[in-house]
């Protein structure tokens, strides 16, 4: 029930729901909730296929908005919503696009079906301003409603991607489909992470939680009572890094690559658990000195958009104390940017570091790349690893996975949103997979 | 008196001559010609004797006799001192150790102090304090326990404070008393104060947030008022907790001035910080605070790391000439302030003055990159 109760602090702002971009104050999620319902009733009819064609023409319809295809992450956005992409990560989740739409034969006695799970409720991390339009766009091809807690500075950007869907409409095996149908399962929600009474009703409304945020919120979020067969998938604190062995770094592709690199320490400031932290550089016929220098190049070459982003004062804090803390010590150094832009530390040993974020890398020579692999475990996610040999880096790629790594990536490619994501194949775990034994 | 004049950046000019200045009689242009000569000088003897600033100054490739102002000479972020041996003079050389708990507890800071550093601090300080105070020694209350004193316990700002205040007392008054670990006004003395000294010249130090949540609020119950003649409140720190109360300055002068039966251009807001002993930032009666003759502060851009102009807020630089023993000449400290103006405070003081903003706010890592080490 909506309520407005004068002179009481309302808890719940609603910016979408019923398809419908209208900022409304909420005292629970029961209505949303209804309304979301009703919603993914209406996107379950619709075909896997339709749906793709409807967020591929939304791809393309962002790029063509002056007001959003401007904003970081919206090309990237555009690009992941190609029919080819969204087609190969259901046929990867689903092992076929089939299941989504009925029951199918498969090797067993009984045919088997990919049920959505029902309402999905999304806690989206505050440090990457499009991670909420990404949970959102699987959740639909799962087929499943989302009530969407953003954080507010999000909210606008969010808003602006969806707000395109109501004018596509796409033509599928003679039928019409339109974004209306999708958008009708959305609500996008605030509400103050620290009311335990509004997280409590937030996690009851879900059949499936998706949590994304550092230690703190994943474990706080993760504790909430949820119903019995409510289904938690959680993208928690991950950290990463990049190695570079020898061979990779006497060839050709060296330089280029460290661009490649800077632009994956830059994207998201570093505060995404795919930005890199520390790169490992097997000693070569160049003095670390000198990489250091083609680094400074590096970063200095970047777009200004990546090159200054707006900081707070407490990042600026920490970098200003990692760079003095590195230029007074023993057998430390310290390249940066005249202003706080991007900061380059390196010293000789063998361990990660602490993340600083505001493109800050830290950076050190080792003797081999063995050294490393010990460092690695489960709360490593990506390492951008530069090695040229093939069986050299698969086997090192094994090796770093069996102590906990997720993804093993070449420099560019690190925040590149494929799944498996954290191990996790996300799409899979939206769905039910239930069963009909024929007679 | 102090002496005063405006050609002082003719002449060789000494720190001793500097100490010897009226603290608000020189032009910040002036000011900043005396004060880099000096700093050139003092910088490299640190850098001779003190290898942690020889890195610092050659990994950043910075040339001494280069630098032609104050914004120039390199900053060292305050909390080095909790993590570097900052000591610029022989090791035999050092008096004692200030170790500085700072309001936030964790690692203390230590400050390495020789004897003509203790001397040349306490000079700047009584120069300080003589603009606001005049020239005679006055009774001191010092809004806090009589414990905060020893010896013993850590520097804090609260020390600080009251000893770095107390070089004006001619008679010590605490006007609060612990009892089971907890703050509570220290009755006699309050009486005594009350019946014997309203018509003294009095003078008191406290921190901000305990007179407001302690003093105010006891003496609030006990129906407590003072009537001083002459009176001047001289207090410092917790700003962060009166922010979350929601108690502004003008809020605390005004209710604090009642208390005292004073006027509200009488309680006095200072910053400074142990890593800069000696100098102080005191409020006129237009609410600025004014840099001494021997200091200087420069606000910085939190991200360009530039001095901002008049009006912006920024990262608080402090300068200052007075330590031989550790490297004070420029600290960058983790407070947001506000240049408001220079040479023109219409209270007449020469020099910079600024507003404290706020301290920075000490955010985690936002999201969901995180820390290497797995939890248990």
């Amino acid at each position: 029930m909506r309520r407005y109760v004068s002179g009481v602090a309302l808890m719940i702002t609603c910016y979408l729901a019923n398809g419908k971009f209208k900022t409304e104050t909420y005292q629970d999620f029961e209505e949303i909730a209804r309304e979301v319902n009703t919603g993914r009733e209406v996107l379950a009819e619709l075909p896997l296929d339709a749906i793709i064609k409807i967020l591929d023409a939304l791809g393309k319809k962002i790029l063509k908005n002056p007001e959003v295809n401007t904003l970081p992450g919206v090309s990237y956005i555009s690009l992941w919503l190609r029919r080819e992409n969204l087609d190969r990560i259901c046929r990867i989740n689903y092992a076929d696009k089939l299941y989504l739409g009925g029951f199918c034969k498969n090797e067993t006695h009984f045919r088997m079906m990919a049920q959505p799970r029902g309402i999905v409720c999304h806690w989206i991390a505050a440090n990457m301003p499009t991670l909420g339009f990404f949970s959102i766009v699987q959740a639909v091809l799962s087929k499943n409603g989302s009530i969407v807690k953003m954080p507010t500075e999000y909210v606008p950007l969010i808003l602006s991607l969806l707000r395109e869907l109501p004018a596509i409409s796409v033509d599928y095996e003679g039928r019409t489909y339109t974004g209306k149908s999708i958008l009708g399962a959305i609500a996008l929600v605030t509400f103050e992470g620290k009311s335990a009474d509004a997280s409590e009703k937030f996690s009851l409304a879900a059949d499936c939680r998706i949590i994304f945020g550092g230690s703190g919120a994943v474990r706080a979020i993760a504790r909430l009572p949820c119903r019995d067969h409510c289904e938690t998938i959680i993208f928690g604190p991950k950290y990463s890094f990049a190695i570079f062995d020898r061979e990779y770094i006497e060839s050709e592709v060296f330089k280029k690559s460290l661009d490649l690199f800077v632009r994956d320490v830059a994207v998201f400031n570093q505060m995404a658990c795919s930005s890199p932290h520390v790169l490992f550089l097997e000693k070569s016929r160049y003095p670390v000195d000198e990489i250091v220098s083609w680094l400074h190049d590096a970063f200095e070459r970047l777009p200004a958009a990546l090159r200054t982003q707006e900081i707070s004062t407490s990042l600026s804090a920490r970098i200003i104390n990692a760079r003095a803390t590195y230029l007074l010590s023993d057998g430390k150094n310290c390249v940066a940017s005249r202003d706080l832009g991007w900061t380059i530390l390196f010293d000789q040993e063998t361990c990660l570091e602490e993340p600083i974020q505001g493109k800050c890398i830290f950076t050190k020579e080792i003797n081999t790349v063995d050294e490393v692999i010990p460092l690695v475990n489960h709360k490593i996610q990506t390492i951008s690893v530069g090695i040229l040999d093939p069986s050299k880096r698969e086997d090192f790629a094994r090796q770093v996975t069996s102590r906990g790594a997720d993804r093993i990536v070449i420099p560019g490619t690190m925040h590149d949103f494929t799944l498996p994501w954290d191990g996790i194949m996300t799409l899979n775990r939206l769905v039910r997979w239930v069963v009909l034994r024929d007679n | 008196m102090p002496e005063t004049g405006p050609d002082i950046a003719q002449e060789a000019v000494t720190r001793d001559k500097l100490l010897a200045r009226a603290p608000y009689s020189l032009e910040d242009r002036q000011k900043n010609e005396c004060l880099i000569r000096i700093i050139r000088e003092q910088l490299k003897v640190a850098r001779c004797n003190n290898r942690y600033i020889d890195h610092y100054f050659s990994r950043q490739g910075i040339d001494i006799d280069a630098l032609l102002r104050p914004e120039d000479v390199p900053y060292i972020p305050v909390q080095m001192f909790k993590h570097f041996d900052l000591r610029t003079c022989p090791e035999q050389e050092v008096a004692k150790v200030l170790q500085s708990s700072g309001t936030t507890g964790g690692t203390p800071s230590r400050i390495p102090l020789d004897k003509s550093t203790t001397l040349n601090q306490i000079k700047a300080l009584k120069t300080i304090l003589s603009d606001y105070l005049g020239k005679n020694r006055k009774i001191f209350l010092v809004i806090d326990h009589e414990g905060i004193n020893r010896p013993e316990m850590a520097f804090s700002a609260r020390t600080a404070g009251v000893r770095g205040l107390s070089i004006y007392a001619k008679k010590t008054f605490y006007l609060l008393r612990e009892e089971e670990g907890k703050l509570v006004l220290n009755m006699p003395v309050i009486r005594d104060i009350v019946e014997n000294y309203s018509h003294e010249d009095v003078y008191a130090f406290g921190f901000t947030y305990i007179i407001w949540t302690v003093f105010f609020e006891q003496l609030k119950k006990e129906g407590i008022r003072f009537s001083f003649d002459k009176f001047t409140l001289f207090h410092s720190g917790g700003w962060k907790k009166m922010k979350d109360l929601a108690v502004s300055k003008e809020t605390f002068s005004a209710t604090i001035a009642g208390v005292f039966g004073t006027g509200s251009g009488n309680i006095l807001d200072f910053y400074g910080m142990a890593e800069q002993t000696g100098i102080i930032f005191v409020d006129c009666a237009c609410g600025n605070k004014h840099v001494p003759a021997f200091s200087q502060v420069i606000i910085r851009d939190p991200f360009t790391m530039e001095p901002c102009d008049p009006g912006k807020t920024g990262l608080i630089e402090v300068m200052s000439i007075l330590a031989d023993s550790y490297y004070d000449q420029a600290v960058l400290t983790e407070d947001l302030g506000m240049l408001i103006g220079v040479d023109d405070c219409p209270c007449g003081r020469m020099g910079k003055y600024f507003r404290f903003v706020s301290r920075i706010e000490k955010a985690e890592i936002r999201g969901c990159g995180d820390t290497f080490r797995e939890s248990r």
